[in-house]
């Protein structure tokens, strides 16, 4: 069971003489093998709630549980694919992915075993001995997501994990997420900017609001999925059906909504 | 004034013509100088005789050895200190880069240590170790503990706070962050740490044998001077600074090659 | 006070307090070597009341001070208009360089003996090994000062019009200054270094020579006492070296 648990989180980080609060009161649940997806404006505190639930920042009130336990600090059970990959630089590609292995004291020979298996499983089979730096930013998040796979972790949690990547790389890393997460699902927590990626790859989708965030929509994408059966087509065909469309909108309109009333507040 | 700050900047032949010509009239004044007899042969000698000096002590051993064997005396006593200094040095200033507790308890020791002139611990070295070889090590060690400190620590600060988190969240326990995280990714720093402290190190060395030892390259130009052997001198200064030289030639190379194998580090 | 200089001063204490508990107290440490902070109080009335080593503290410090500052004085003033010069011109650079290079890498220390054979162990030794360890440092760091300017701001100068002399006195130089006082600041570091070393060796008066005697009549809290007040004076003249050069070098990031 590796359901997240959010209760009643508030964050406030001091900001030189006053304070800022990046999260009031938020409440979520992520039942065990859900892809959720959180969109919101910039600075909404999305990725400070995924830092929480990673172990690497602590709320300063409100409790953390991921499959019942409280988190305590990060650890192998919750990957995080960062933004920008967090390669190590000065290790191949192989000894990256094998890194957290390496950790768990798996020995040498099953590390290359399962290093392979996990090259193959994201097409990047041979590129072993490169290093990151030979690669282009799509096959680095490839690493980076396969670094985190193959600990198989309870939890995976990607922080924007593609926006540092050009369009069109983008949409293939898309589907490429949506062939493992069918191939082997987990509970997932993706923050994004894009609303489309937020549709697309996810069950559910929260959006956050503005400063101080607080939950302002909860909706459920998986039944029109279904209904409209995205995943036996292409990404842009998907886009374009109908309850794709609405569903875009809906949550388009809400972010507007948020992004209005910061303005007014603003000008105040 | 205007002739040397011409706009043109000189071709390579010229500049090179110009070393030349530089490095003759070093040799050439001194050479007169040491002829004219305007000073005593005691004084300043010749640099034909300083030549002389060296090669003898080569062959013919000088205050106990000869002049290589008491450059490796000199040498070992600085590897001991220099690999001390080195060794705890290094894991400290990561690990104060790692753990802000301990930076904020070790720091401001440190920067009180720093103040103090490493040749300052000579009396006391001397003191505890008395003519031992422990008198020398330690004073090496202040003098090169205090650049593999920084660096490493600089380099530590230096390294991506994310590739930290990812290492953690992949279940990396501290000492696992700080030898294959922290160490590569300061690793540019923590080399030119470990030149700089190399030189100081060894420049501290010939100080202390300056004053407690009996052998070594120091020792030697303690007793060029008691026997008024200007020559003895310079040709031992000569050989202290090609040593030096050369640990620093060698260390600059080690740290290109790192700096070219890992350079795309941050 | 901000967590970090707490912790600081909590740990500085704490090691204050074992050492007192250690020597004084326990007397785990032999004092014969390993002087406790009231060995090292007492030491220090001593010598400011009825002097050692052939004076009370003042005018020991002094006597050192005077050799570090004159010593400093004459590197900084033959070393950084050296710099200044190779860095301005290349061909002056390619002339001198030479005899800077062979120079250049033997260490500061080893022109003590030389020094005592040429002039003893009058004052005038421990001047030159000074200058010789001061002069490096101001140098180097002036001539890659200069050189390191933006050249864009040189652009902006030839653009506008002005001389080489002006560009020289109005931009290479200022542009410069901040390089230039961290070699001076080196520099300082260096002299006192050398001055500590040569008065080992052999001085008639100085902190040097305190630490020295003290160190034969196995005195260990006045080799201590010699020590703090070197560092102290140590840390007084790089303040005021600092305050010097917030004065000339205004425009620096702090």
């Amino acid at each position: 069971m590796s359901d997240i648990v959010f209760e009643a989180i508030t964050k406030v980080f001091p900001r030189g003489g006053s304070s800022f609060t990046a999260l009031a009161d938020v409440s979520l649940e992520i039942p065990d093998k859900q892809f959720l997806a959180i969109v919101g404006p910039s600075g909404c505190g999305k990725t400070t709630l995924l830092r929480m639930a990673a172990g690497l920042e602590v709320p300063s009130s409100g409790i953390v549980r991921v499959g019942g336990r409280r988190v305590n600090g990060p650890g192998a059970d919750r990957a995080v694919v960062f933004q920008q990959f967090a390669l190590f630089p000065w290790k191949t590609v192989g000894e990256n992915i094998a890194f957290g292995l390496k950790c768990k004291g798996v020995p040498r020979a099953r590390r290359d075993e399962l290093t392979r298996d996990y090259l193959a499983l994201m097409g990047m089979s041979g590129t072993e001995d490169n290093y990151p730096h030979q690669l282009s930013g799509g096959m680095q998040q490839r690493v980076a997501i396969a670094r985190s796979y193959a600990i198989e972790p309870q939890v995976l949690l990607m922080d924007e994990p593609f926006g540092s990547l050009d369009a069109q790389t983008r949409m293939v890393m898309q589907e490429e997420l949506i062939r493992i997460s069918r191939v082997n699902p987990r509970t997932v927590l993706f923050i994004t900017h894009s609303v489309e990626e937020a549709v697309y790859l996810a069950d559910r989708v929260v959006v956050l609001g503005r400063s101080p965030g607080r939950v302002t929509d909860v909706i459920d994408i998986r039944p029109v999925r279904e209904a409209e059966r995205w995943d036996k087509v292409a990404s842009e065909e998907a886009m374009e059906m109908p309850g794709f469309g609405h569903l875009r909108a809906r949550i388009w309109r809400q972010l507007r909504q948020e992004m209005q009333i910061s303005r007014t507040v603003a000008e105040v | 004034m205007a002739a040397i700050l011409s706009a043109a900047r000189g071709s390579r032949r010229e500049l090179a013509l110009l070393s030349l010509l530089g490095a003759a009239l070093f040799f050439g004044f001194w050479q007169m100088l040491a002829i004219s007899g305007l000073v005593s042969k005691f004084v300043l000698p010749s640099p034909g005789e300083v030549l002389i000096a060296a090669l003898t002590m080569m062959v013919e051993p000088f205050a106990g050895n000869t002049i290589q064997g008491h450059v490796a005396a000199s040498l070992g006593r600085w590897a001991m200190g220099f690999g001390l200094a080195a060794a705890i040095g290094v894991p400290l200033g990561l690990a104060m880069g790692y753990w802000r507790l301990l930076d904020a308890m070790v720091s401001p020791v440190f920067e009180a240590y720093r103040y103090i002139a490493p040749l300052a611990w000579v009396p006391f070295a001397a003191l505890w170790f008395g003519t031992g070889i422990g008198g020398p090590v330690m004073v090496i060690f202040t003098g090169a503990f205090a650049p593999c400190v920084l660096n490493a620590y600089r380099g530590a600060n230096l390294v991506e706070r994310h590739l930290v988190e990812a290492a953690r969240t992949l279940g990396a326990g501290s000492i696992r962050v700080m030898a294959e995280v922290l160490l590569p990714g300061a690793l540019p720093s923590v080399v030119s740490g470990l030149r700089v402290g190399a030189g100081l190190g060894w420049q501290s060395l010939i100080g202390a044998e300056l004053i407690v030892v009996s052998s070594g390259i120091g020792y030697v130009l303690v007793q060029g001077q008691s026997n008024l052997a200007p020559e003895i001198v310079i040709a031992a200064m000569v050989a202290v600074g090609l040593t030096g030289l050369l640990i620093d030639i060698a260390l600059r190379l080690a740290e290109a090659r790192i700096r070219q194998r890992w350079g795309q580090t941050p | 006070m901000k967590p970090k200089t707490a912790i600081g001063l909590a740990t500085v204490l704490v090691l204050l307090l074992a050492w007192y508990l250690a020597t004084d107290v326990a007397g785990l440490i032999d004092r014969q070597r390993f002087p406790s902070p009231g060995d090292i109080w007492t030491a220090g009335a001593q010598i400011m009341t009825r002097g050692y080593a052939g004076g009370t503290l003042v005018p020991q410090a002094l006597y050192s001070l005077r050799l570090v500052v004159l010593g400093f004085l004459v590197a900084a003033g033959t070393g950084v208009p050296l710099g200044i010069l190779m860095g301005l011109s290349r061909r002056f650079e390619a002339l001198v360089n030479p005899a800077f290079l062979l120079v250049r890498p033997i260490p500061p220390l080893a022109w003590i003996p030389l020094a005592i054979v040429w002039l003893g162990l009058a004052d005038s030794a421990k001047v030159l090994v000074i200058w010789f360890a001061a002069f490096v440092p101001a140098v180097i760091n002036s001539h890659t000062g200069i050189r390191n300017v933006d050249r864009t701001l040189i652009a902006a100068g030839r653009v506008h019009g002005a001389s080489q002399a002006r560009i020289v006195w109005d931009v290479l130089i200022p542009g410069a200054m901040p390089m230039i006082f961290t070699g001076l600041r080196l520099s300082l570091q260096a002299s006192w270094t050398t001055l500590v070393a040569a008065e080992l060796i052999g001085a008639v008066l100085g902190l040097g020579k305190v630490m020295s005697t003290a160190y034969r009549d196995i005195y260990p809290a006045m080799i201590a006492v010699g020590m703090i007040t070197v560092a102290l004076l140590g840390a007084l003249t790089t303040k005021v070296l600092d305050l010097i050069e917030r004065r000339v070098v205004p425009w620096r990031q702090y």
